[in-house]
């Protein structure tokens, strides 16, 4: 009994296994409407950028074109994002619009192993209406979860 | 009456001897945990009081105090800290025919629970990638909680006297856990790094009383 206790003894050890996330993407995903509610494509051409802290300008999206639906970054912490969206239709005609999103950001952990992100709960959207009709919040829970469609915008009539 | 539970009601049975049912306490430490805690990034100390019913009934109460000091991660910069007491309650069986001889083999179940709070800094998040503001942070005095049972296989032998070693081999499962607002928790006090289920191992020192 004691020559086992001390072969034991020997290999005495714990285990555990962590594995991180595969897919650590945390974005916003907007799905593009009609006023029915049905699946726009809008046919103008799309950029989207905002600000810098030291006051440049990021390019977030770069001139889609056809496009159902537009996934963009979120700030990690700032408690608002503002964003310039360049709506350019056939003609060259270039419409701006602001959109402000105000959020909580939520630290996630998963592991020591594992980089930390942040999660975050939209709590209000605006704009400035001069290509945007309408939008609005369909989900606010923003995490890992890349098949969530967050926000709903409906365009103007077109050009 | 099926044939395994005439097996197991025959298992289960107290022995008809001249020996008393009540055989007394014993107290034990547990070495493992202490080790790892001067060893490694985490670890607990941890005592039990025992029962003795007639060699076979261990009825038992183990109290420890786990804690995690995780400096920041080489890859991840991130830094980790945990303390807090836990308690597991359960019972071992000794399965050794010879009951009476002072070494014994045991089966036994625990449940345990533990309340505590987690320190965790962002590392090397640093700033936003983007917009280039500051994206560092540090979540203080998270509270978190976590119940769990454990399924022990464990050898005990007698050394001299009072004294006995002993060794047991545990398998962790989580019955229910609150990770607070961050995630997921990494150490747990008393059941060690956060997963599903794990395996552990305690060796004891343990004297009669």
């Amino acid at each position: 009994m004691k020559k086992l206790l001390l072969a034991i003894l020997v290999v005495a050890s714990s285990c555990s296994s962590i594995d991180c996330p595969i897919s650590t993407k945390v974005a916003v995903n907007y799905g593009f409407y009609n006023a029915s509610e049905q699946k726009d494509t809008l046919t103008d051409t799309l950029s989207v950028w905002s600000q810098r802290k030291d006051g440049t300008d990021t390019l977030l999206y770069n001139s889609g074109v056809n496009k159902t639906t537009l996934t963009l970054p979120i700030s990690y912490q700032r408690p608002e994002d503002v964003l310039i969206f360049r709506i350019a239709d056939t003609l060259k005609s270039v419409t701006l619009d602001t959109v402000w999103i105000k959020k909580e950001d939520i630290p996630h952990f998963e592991s020591v192993d594992c980089a930390a992100h942040f999660f975050h709960t939209l709590t209000d959207i605006r704009s400035t209406h001069r290509g945007i009709d309408t939008i609005y919040i369909k989900n606010p829970s923003v995490t890992y979860d890349t098949t969530v469609e967050h926000i709903r915008i409906r365009f103007k009539d077109r050009h | 009456m099926a044939p395994m539970a005439v097996q197991a009601q025959h298992f289960l049975k107290i022995e008809r001897d001249s020996v008393p049912f009540f055989r007394g306490f014993a107290v034990s430490v547990d070495l493992v945990g202490a080790a790892m805690m001067h060893l490694g990034d985490y670890g607990q100390y941890e005592g039990a009081l025992r029962v003795n019913l007639h060699d076979q009934y261990f009825p038992i109460l183990e109290v420890g105090y786990g804690k995690a000091d995780y400096k920041e991660d080489v890859i991840t910069g991130i830094a980790y800290s945990a303390s807090a007491p836990y308690f597991r309650i359960g019972a071992d069986l000794n399965i050794l025919k010879k009951k009476h001889t002072g070494n014994r083999l045991f089966v036994g179940l625990r449940y345990a629970f533990t309340s505590y709070k987690v320190d965790v800094s962002s590392g090397k998040i640093k700033e936003d990638p983007y917009w280039k503001w500051d994206a560092t942070f540090d979540v203080k005095d998270e509270p978190c909680s976590q119940h769990w049972a454990e399924v022990v296989f464990g050898l005990d032998a007698k050394i001299a006297g009072p004294l006995h070693l002993g060794w047991s081999a545990r398998y962790r499962a989580r019955i229910s856990h609150n990770d607070g607002q961050i995630g997921t928790t990494w150490y747990v006090p008393g059941y060690g790094i956060q997963d599903s289920s794990v395996l552990g191992t305690t060796f004891n020192v343990i004297i009669d009383i």
